[in-house]
């Protein structure tokens, strides 16, 4: 018996099709029984997200004849009478072993290396397992591909760097700032790009933030959501003199900061280093700015090119995690296939 | 001579890491300032001993000293993974220093002949003043290390992301405090000057009146010493902060080894 998985994913079907797939958390624990008792496998664990559903499975039947059943399982279970053909994947024993420890180690995810699906993947495992439908089979793999991720992350740079536009401002910010907690930030135009970034300024420990925007309502919503306290939109420059973190996003069609208008300010604050990320499109922000000294701006293309970047040193690595992983999948495979020859051996004997 | 090697040997290997970016914690270096402060501190030991007391009576024992200082407090901020590429800039001042405090005549004595004019005080007074050199070369080494990250920042190279290094405001906190560790050590070395003279009249020229105040090395010591109060003022009051305040710790120790060998020759207190 062999590890079995089927599915969909980001890379083989879109988001429109991914959906009509889906189970719900809630859902899980009856649709593993459901699954169980048609008889489709032995074990199983299902895995939803929003990028990928996947059934990872060990059943007694030949690997063709357990495909087809959990194919019709995942069909008959989400009552679609428009099968989707190619895109639905299978891979068994270590293709299928290989796979699981991909998507483990983020190397199957759309952002590369990312970390989330690991807890993920934890999360699916731990429903199916306290609900009795897991066994040695899948308790093995699972608890393999946890043991390689973790060996993957302290191994490579796979997960090295931030990938996304908000994450590369946090961390241009602490290479500024040692404690972002006591660096006041605003933002200003209360767009969703800017709310992004500010969130991930906030789950690094910024404390202070000072919303403006255009619309007073949208701002005190903000907030109010994180937190911080709105201004009028008039009034952010009374403001700024307290601030080192501007983070600028607003629909304005030119500039709303020159040097002209920042050279008083930056006298007011007392020169203090200050970050001013411009992340709309067109610019907020003069670029003439950086030539005042203690001022450091970031518009959205030198954000992008930094993300890129890190996203390239990741594409390098995969050469190494896959290494890892083949490595990995080999080992545990051939150990099972001498397990199973010799409880082989022992069947015959007896018989 | 072994430890200068070493720290030759750690040039290279700092010249290594910024070709490489400083992007992942690396202990090499620190482990072969380890290796040259214990050579050197070796060496210094046994030429104390031999004096019976600090080897600080010409100007190879004191470059020497400065050198010391100077590893053993990064060997203090390495411990901190992020300040540990502070070994990487310090490197090449150390080994700069190290050979030229090996040039022959600057150590005319040797090991085995003890200076002519010493007791505890005048130990004390070189050591002090030292120690501050060796904090103000440091503070220089950091003020370095905030000037190269502030300039990638800057100009978004791509290194400023990568580097495994401090933030710049911590940097400038660091040069900030040696700074004013080294002004301390100053201080009190040039607050010895009275006392080391007190009663004598060998350094008094009576033809001019004028006594040890006149030296040429006592006056360049109290331009260093308002060089560094004038440094360490306007970053505190006058928010002289940033890229100013650390090319005046670069200036500021840059003035102090450019000039130290030649006031040390004019001067007659400090002729070894």
């Amino acid at each position: 018996m062999a590890l079995l998985v089927i599915g969909l994913s980001h890379h083989s079907s879109p988001v429109a099709t991914r959906e009509r797939f889906a189970f719900s958390e809630a859902a899980i624990p009856g649709a593993l029984e459901a699954l169980r008792a048609a008889g489709a496998a032995r074990e199983a664990v299902i895995l939803s997200t929003c990028n990928r559903v996947e059934i990872y499975a060990a059943s007694d039947l030949p690997e063709a004849a357990a495909v087809a059943e959990l194919r019709r399982f995942l069909f008959d279970y989400h009552k679609d009478k428009h099968p989707p053909g190619g895109e639905i994947y299978a891979r068994g024993g270590r293709q299928g072993l290989e796979h699981l420890f991909k998507v483990a180690c983020g190397l199957d995810s759309m952002v590369l290396g990312e970390t989330e699906i690991l807890g993920q993947l934890k999360k699916a495992y731990d429903i199916a397992l306290r609900h009795k439908h897991t066994g040695a089979v899948l308790n093995r793999a699972f608890q393999k591909a946890f043991n390689v991720a973790k060996r993957v992350r302290t191994e490579t740079h796979i997960q090295r760097g931030s990938v996304s536009v908000g994450s590369v401002a946090v961390e241009l910010a602490e290479k500024l700032f040692s404690s972002l907690g006591e660096h006041p930030v605003m933002i200003i135009g209360a767009g969703e790009a800017g709310e992004k970034t500010a969130r991930a300024l906030l789950a690094r420990g910024a404390r202070s933030i000072i919303v403006s925007n255009r619309s007073r309502d949208r701002a005190l919503e903000l907030a109010r959501e994180l937190e911080g306290r709105a201004v009028r939109f008039e009034d952010w420059a009374v403001e700024f003199p307290r601030i080192d973190i501007l983070i600028s996003s607003t629909a304005a069609p030119h500039c709303i900061l020159d040097r002209a208008r920042l050279e008083p300010l930056m006298k007011a604050r007392k020169n203090r280093p200050l970050l001013l990320i411009d992340i709309a499109v067109p610019r907020d922000i003069d670029p003439s700015v950086s030539f005042l000294e203690n001022v450091y701006l970031y518009n959205i293309d030198d954000l992008q090119a930094i993300a890129d970047d890190y996203l390239q040193q990741r594409r390098v690595e995969i050469a190494r995690c896959e290494a890892i992983i083949a490595e990995k999948a080999g080992a545990m495979n051939a150990l099972d296939s001498a397990v199973n020859a010799r409880l082989g051996g022992l069947d015959k004997a007896s018989a | 001579m072994l430890a200068v090697i070493v720290y030759g040997v750690s040039t290279v290997y700092s010249l290594f890491l910024w070709r490489k970016g400083f992007r992942k914690d690396d202990r090499v270096n620190y482990g072969l300032l380890l290796a040259g402060i214990i050579l050197q501190t070796k060496a210094m030991m046994m030429r104390g001993l031999t004096l019976k007391e600090c080897p600080v009576h010409n100007l190879y024992e004191a470059m020497t000293f400065v050198v010391w200082t100077i590893v053993a407090v990064y060997l203090v901020f390495g411990l901190w993974p992020r300040l540990r590429y502070l070994g990487a800039f310090a490197a090449p001042v150390i080994f700069g220093v190290g050979v030229f405090a090996l040039m022959p005549q600057l150590d005319p004595s040797g090991a085995g002949r003890a200076p002519q004019a010493s007791n505890d005080l005048v130990s004390l007074h070189a050591a002090l003043t030292l120690l501050s050199y060796g904090a103000f070369g440091l503070s220089s080494v950091a003020a370095v290390m905030y000037l190269t990250q502030e300039h990638d920042l800057k100009f978004h190279k791509l290194r400023a992301v990568f580097a495994v290094m401090p933030p710049i405001d911590r940097l400038e906190k660091i040069t900030s405090r040696l700074l004013w560790a080294g002004f301390a050590l100053l201080t009190a070395g040039l607050a010895l000057i009275p006392f080391l003279f007190k009663g004598r009249t060998d350094y008094h020229d009576n033809s001019t009146g004028k006594g040890i105040w006149s030296d040429p090395k006592v006056i360049w010591s109290a331009v260093v010493w308002c060089l560094y109060l004038a440094l360490l003022a306007t970053h505190g009051r006058f928010a002289q902060t940033g890229r100013r305040f650390a090319w005046g710790a670069v200036a500021g120790f840059a003035f102090v080894v450019l000039t130290f060998w030649g006031v040390n020759l004019l001067s007659p207190t400090h002729k070894f």
